[in-house]
């Protein structure tokens, strides 16, 4: 963390100040807020099934974001997250069902999850890191060569006839009483907590974001970092993607549509910041809750799904203000 | 990074050691050599690309990619982003239908008027996006990727909250007959509409102070603000600039399709990115040539005209852009790679 510190002059100090505790906790009151403002609307919001309702939709979401941020870190940007999504779902589900549909066929369509996400993640990153073309660009172009390929493999048809074990597992089981992906995201936020704060790569990760020369000159091999950045995103795609296709229960090749805008948002939301180097994957957590608990008070108090998206936009400009403040005092 | 420290060089101050390579690549080298591959490899595989029916059309899809291509052109090389291209467009399509449609219930017969209009309403706001954007970006330095992708989110959830995505007709009927197909001296109107923007680009971009100043504040923000700029204000009028180019965008595709969609200029921001990049604007800002912009234009409109007349579906027409767009980025950086070494 040192490193950070001295290369970022937004440094954190050591002490936590009551203003700092304020400024952590700013989301999470923020959250609180919301949720009782739509309960004083409509009272289902703050129902015991509707809170258990917005922790499972947050996690499949802050999946994306957790994704999102790992390149995010790097000064980076993946915008065929959205489009990977939909392409795994689909590729993965016509795999199980190429395999016949029984339990077994699920492995086959993790099989090819993982080798379509690794091989997107892999063509990003050495495009990025490899030739140094810009993210955004290359992210994009990407975007619409997967969007390409989700919407034709299948003929722009979703894909039936998966293992029900399929659905019954990862989307409605559940352990303890808690459903199955809250699990598996809080598994994943732990992983990565982990890994960013105590390996090698995780802190490699802050420094090229958030200042890519001193990280050569420091010694990290940045090449590889990044592409393993990239690959990583990519990978979560797919594991988010595998999730929602166990929800929906059939391969969609507009799965992701929204998915990219969404997890930028969470992560930004969250406080990650795009400039590279702060942020983390608690961060990307609590922007999903946010985006979560809005998007389900609006949904439950009935706003058009238009003017939503409104919203999304709106919020997205108002947090990047206010976390801009944030990083300059 | 060294090699991005080059780029600006090359193409600020070219120096009169300049390599063959450096003005290959200065001169627009890559999109020429791309454009005239893809014009004769069309010609030879599909004779009927050269038909005059088929040229008129390359030429209308031409100008209406131009058009936007210009507006991303000049927001690029100010040091922006413009991902609202297409939701701008879309946007002000429904505008201006709405306008015609409500306009011939209060003032029938009134078909000139409406379209003045029309255009003008259309303008406005495409302006007023460009200011809201610009202030977003110079007041709180927000990443200009992030507001415009936010400010899409926002116009596209608009166009589509008042149309519910289903097409607005009623658009006066002698706009489509004179602007969406009209000609003059047997071109598209819409073409010498296109021609008259990119030559404005052109002398504003060589003999203006706007022009220069868009340069400046394009390939260091602080240094063009010590040097006297005003950078604030030259970050508004390119963004604004930039939103009445989409805007009459809007107003043209509008003529061309005869109704108002809320649903066109989805692969737009795509498109206009290619077409700069391609055309040698740099994503760091600073660096970019109207007339190359328009070169680019046209390659891409020559390959999806190829595309269609190959009858390549139109899915896979995104794909072989994405690949355009990364293949022709590569490139460029490995040709500048090996000039280093």
């Amino acid at each position: 963390m040192s490193t950070e510190a001295k290369t970022q002059p937004i440094a954190q100090p050591s002490g936590l100040s009551p203003k700092e505790i304020l400024r952590a906790a700013r989301l999470p009151i923020a959250i609180v807020v919301v949720l009782i403002l739509f309960g004083l609307v409509e009272p289902r919001v703050l129902s015991f099934g509707n809170f258990r309702n917005i922790a499972l939709q947050a996690s499949y979401l802050a999946i994306f974001a957790m994704a999102q941020t790992m390149v995010l870190l790097t000064r980076g940007f993946d915008l065929s997250l959205g489009y990977t999504v939909s392409l795994v779902s689909v590729a993965a589900s016509m795999a199980m069902v190429a395999m016949g549909g029984g339990d077994v066929s699920i492995l086959y369509g993790v099989g090819a999850a993982v080798l379509i996400a690794g091989a997107i993640g892999l063509a990003n990153g050495l495009l990025i890191a490899g030739i140094g073309i810009n993210p955004l660009v290359t992210t994009l172009g990407m975007a619409n060569m997967v969007l390409a390929l989700a919407s034709t493999i299948s003929g722009g048809f979703p894909v039936t006839g998966l293992p029900k074990s399929l659905t019954a597992e990862f989307a409605e089981g559940s352990l303890l009483a808690i459903p199955t992906p809250i699990w598996i995201a809080a598994l994943v936020f732990v992983l990565l907590f982990l890994t960013l704060k105590a390996t090698r790569f995780g802190r490699s990760l802050y420094i090229i974001g958030a200042n890519p020369r001193a990280a050569v000159a420091a010694g990290i091999r940045t090449v590889p970092v990044l592409v393993l950045a990239y690959v990583l995103c990519a990978l979560l795609a797919a594991l988010g993607a595998l999730l929602l296709t166990a929800r929906t229960g059939s391969g969609e090749p507009n799965l992701g549509g929204n998915l990219t805008l969404e997890a930028i948002a969470a992560a930004v939301v969250g406080g990650v910041r795009l400039s590279g180097g702060e942020g983390g994957v608690g961060a990307a957590v609590l922007g999903a809750l946010f985006v979560t608990v809005l998007s389900n008070g609006m949904n439950l108090v009935q706003i058009d799904g238009y003017l939503q998206q409104i919203c999304l936009g709106v919020i997205i400009i108002v947090s990047l203000i206010v976390n801009r403040d944030e990083a300059r005092r | 990074m060294s090699s991005e420290t080059a780029t600006m060089t090359v193409a600020n101050a070219p120096s009169h050691r300049a390599s063959r390579l450096d003005r290959f690549l200065m001169q627009g080298g890559i999109v020429i050599t791309f454009l005239v591959v893809a014009v004769v490899a069309t010609a030879l595989i599909e004779p009927r690309f050269l038909n005059r029916l088929n040229l008129l059309n390359v030429m209308r899809n031409f100008a209406l990619l131009l058009i936007p291509s210009l507006a991303q052109m000049l927001v690029m090389t100010a040091g922006g982003f413009d991902l609202s291209v297409g939701a701008v467009v879309a946007a002000t399509s429904v505008v201006t239908a709405a306008v015609m449609l409500v306009g011939s219930i209060y003032f029938p017969g009134m078909e000139l008027a409406l379209i003045i209009a029309s255009l003008v309403i259309a303008l406005g706001v495409g302006a007023l996006v460009g200011l809201v954007n610009a202030g977003l970006v110079s007041i709180f330095s927000l990443s200009p990727f992030m507001v415009t992708l936010a400010m899409m989110s926002v116009l596209m959830g608009i166009a589509l909250y008042f149309t519910q995505g289903i097409p607005i007709y009623g658009v006066v009927d002698s706009f489509v007959a004179n602007v969406g197909r009209g000609q003059f001296l047997s071109l598209p109107i819409v073409l010498w509409v296109a021609l008259g923007v990119l030559a404005a680009c052109i002398i504003m971009q060589r003999f203006t102070a706007l022009g220069r100043h868009i340069y400046a504040v394009g390939s260091d923000q602080r240094s063009a603000r010590l040097s006297g700029v005003a950078t604030s204000r030259t970050l508004i009028a390119a963004y604004m600039l930039a939103g009445l180019l989409a805007a009459l965008t809007g107003f043209l595709m509008t003529s061309r399709l005869g109704s108002g969609q809320s649903t066109i200029g989805g692969t737009l921001a795509l498109e206009t990115i290619a077409a700069a990049v391609i055309g040698g604007v740099s994503l760091r800002g600073g660096v970019g040539r109207a007339e190359l912009v328009a070169l680019a234009a046209l390659f891409l409109s020559v390959i999806a005209n190829a595309m269609n007349l190959v009858q390549v579906d139109s899915k896979y027409q995104t794909l072989v852009l994405g690949a355009v767009l990364i293949v022709a980025l590569a490139i460029e950086r490995l040709l500048l790679r090996k000039r280093q070494a």
